[in-house]
């Protein structure tokens, strides 16, 4: 066991790295979402041997949701912003990895372009959500999710109601293997790796000095620019951060699904991400994971009993804001980040 | 030709705007009510105006004549809002980041509720009879009489609420709980209560705005959805916890939306809306007026 509680740094060849309470709460996500890779891998597994498709499938869907969850836990858990509006980049993902698609079926061009448009979509979208606090910033993100999808909506070219349909299978070329976006469980294992990639991108850029001036904003405004720091910037890059990461997310959505509606961006989809951070726990990156499963279970064991699951649901998330403010990663994550200091203290 | 236009097209369109700007405003007025004095932001307000007008339909059904159900339905109502700040925004009220988490919570209230309303009432669209019938001709415009009455009864409604707010003994402790919590608690006032009470007023004001609309725009479980952006739009506008900017705003913005309909097609009213809700708040993010309570 690695003792991470030596602060000291004696004047020998290299000083310990030094973990702090952040630092350990982060390591713990980490073990949190290798549990978490292991157990989709005995999912995976077990479908492979049912030779299951829909379970699989459905997992996957889980997987791509809980991307945009991630993003929503940047802002929500980084910069104390609430987006009520991740489903734009979400949804924006989803159509232009479409249209590509349905142009040249190349899986990198079409997460290029996605990439592209959320950044510049996501900086100026920025310029604008940024410039308010608190609740006005929750009903701009709203609004400007409103906006597009009502644009979306009644665009003839991209489908209009209907969305988008007909988008064709591709193979995902990974160097060593390539996996083709209709096989269930290639695809599952693709999505999950990705999704851990978004994951360890996240917690790499947010566990740098850069997360760290995003906590100190939430909590104190004011004194972060008198320490040298530009606020608009660092959350303009939190901002753009989350847009990418929800467009990436939701650019799997038409491999796996074959079709792009603007449900997609409407607010039931940024409301369902909300609900996943909330449940799963904000400000802990794995909880986002969690929360993504555990609200697909959900939804589809109850749903599978009655059509108004929501009632359940949303009582759930009412009792989850009352009575476990920190989500789910609230209870497990102190055990693990006990286990990781050795019961130490 | 000019006037024929006026007298055809521009007059009836802003009366349908005005009737439309008054209902936003009773719904906005729940909304700004209940921000500037509670600080929280009800997201489950629009599903408050949907029971609102599921219950006129309800109880219209089972011959409760529209005059009466202007008064119960408001009376039913209070009494749901003060249980839902005293069992639920209370439990929260003192968690930190006080915005976002009754904004979270009364999100899965407004989800709840709606589901709710779908169970219990069945997910189609419902349209009670218009309760006056038949149109009016003013200076040879001819107009809806059931809107005119909805514009003059809303003027009545804000009227009165602002007379409240301002001007009673009731308002003043209000306003001073608004103010500064902890001084009005300390001067006698009960802080609680008020915040109750006051939480209950805003959801029956939706409650009311639901009984009016409903022979107009039809009642239906996500009834509430359609209507909240705009009236959060209105209260941002006008500024949050502003009566008179939840007014002006109201109007305006509903003028914006029925005369530029004319020019160009109605999809575009939400990005209208909204792009006047960003200038704003770029140009002056409180709003165009101040808060209540606040000067």
């Amino acid at each position: 066991m690695v003792d991470i509680n030596v602060v000291e740094a004696k004047g020998t060849a290299r000083p310990k790295r030094v973990i702090d309470r952040l630092g350990l709460a982060m390591r713990a996500s980490h073990v949190l979402v290798a549990l978490f890779v292991v157990a989709a891998l005995i999912f995976a597994a077990v479908g492979v041997i049912q030779d299951d498709r829909f379970f699989l499938r459905l997992g996957t869907e889980a997987l791509i949701f809980a991307g945009l969850a991630l993003s929503v836990d940047i802002l929500l858990g980084y910069t104390g912003l609430l987006s009520l509006g991740q489903a734009l980049y979400f949804g924006l993902g989803a159509y232009v990895s479409a249209v590509v698609l349905k142009e040249v079926p190349s899986f990198w061009a079409a997460m290029a372009a996605a990439l592209v448009v959320a950044l510049v979509i996501g900086f100026l979208a920025g310029l604008i959500a940024n410039r308010v606090r608190g609740v006005y910033f929750a009903l701009v993100t709203f609004g400007l999710a409103q906006v597009a999808a009502r644009a979306v909506y009644n665009t003839r070219s991209l489908g209009a109601s209907d969305g988008l349909i007909g988008v064709p299978v591709v193979p995902i070329d990974l160097g060593v293997i390539t996996v083709m976006s209709n096989s269930p469980a290639g695809f599952f294992l693709f999505t999950l790796g990705f999704i851990v990639v978004l994951y360890a991108v996240c917690a790499y850029l947010l566990d740098t000095p850069f997360g760290r001036v995003l906590l100190a904003l939430r909590a104190n405004e004011r004194r972060v620019p008198s320490l040298g720091y530009s606020t608009r910037n660092l959350r303009l890059s939190a901002y753009v951060l989350a847009a990418v990461i929800a467009s990436l997310s939701g650019a799997l959505y038409p491999m796996l699904r074959g079709f792009v509606s603007p449900e997609l961006l409407f607010f039931t989809t940024s409301g369902n991400a909300v609900i996943t951070v909330v449940i799963g726990g904000v400000g802990t990156l794995a909880g986002a994971l969690y929360g993504g499963v555990i609200l697909t279970v959900l939804k589809s064991v109850i749903g599978s009993l009655t059509e108004h699951h929501l009632i359940v649901i949303g009582l759930l998330f009412m009792a989850t804001v009352i009575f476990l403010p920190k989500g789910i990663m609230g209870v497990v994550r102190p055990l693990i980040e006990r286990m990781l200091r050795g019961g130490k203290r | 030709m000019f006037l024929d236009y006026i007298q055809f097209v521009l007059a009836p369109q802003m009366v349908t705007g005005l009737s439309l700007g008054m209902a936003v405003v009773l719904v906005a007025l729940g909304l700004t009510i209940i921000f500037g004095l509670l600080d929280v932001i009800n997201m489950a307000h629009g599903e408050f105006y949907a029971l609102g007008a599921y219950l006129a339909l309800a109880l219209g059904a089972s011959g409760v004549s529209f005059w009466l159900l202007i008064v119960i339905v408001p009376l039913l109502m209070m009494p749901i809002g003060y249980v839902v700040e005293r069992g639920l925004i209370q439990r929260v009220f003192n968690m930190p980041d006080r915005h976002v988490t009754t904004l979270l919570l009364t999100f899965g209230l407004g989800l709840v509720l709606e589901e709710g309303l779908k169970v219990v009432f069945g997910p189609t669209t419902q349209r009670p009879a218009t309760p006056i019938p038949g149109a009016v001709e003013v200076m040879g415009v001819i107009l809806p009489t059931y809107r005119m009455f909805l514009i003059g009864l809303g003027a009545a409604i804000v009227i009165a609420v602002a007379l409240v707010v301002n001007k009673t003994r009731l308002g003043a402790m209000v306003r001073a709980a608004a103010f500064d919590r902890n001084m009005a608690a300390s001067l006698g006032v009960p802080v609680e209560r008020v915040f109750a009470g006051t939480f209950a007023f805003g959801v029956a004001l939706a409650g009311l705005a639901g009984v009016l609309l409903a022979p107009i725009y039809s009642v239906f479980p996500t009834m509430g959805r359609d209507f909240i952006f705009l009236a959060f739009t209105v209260v941002i506008v006008g500024g949050m916890g502003s009566i008179a900017g939840a007014v002006v705003a109201g109007l305006v913005i509903t003028q914006i939306q029925a005369l530029s309909s004319l020019v160009v097609s109605p999809v575009w009213s939400d990005p209208i809306v909204f792009s006047i809700m960003v200038l704003v708040l770029v140009l002056r993010p409180q709003g165009l007026f101040g808060r209540l309570g606040h000067g």
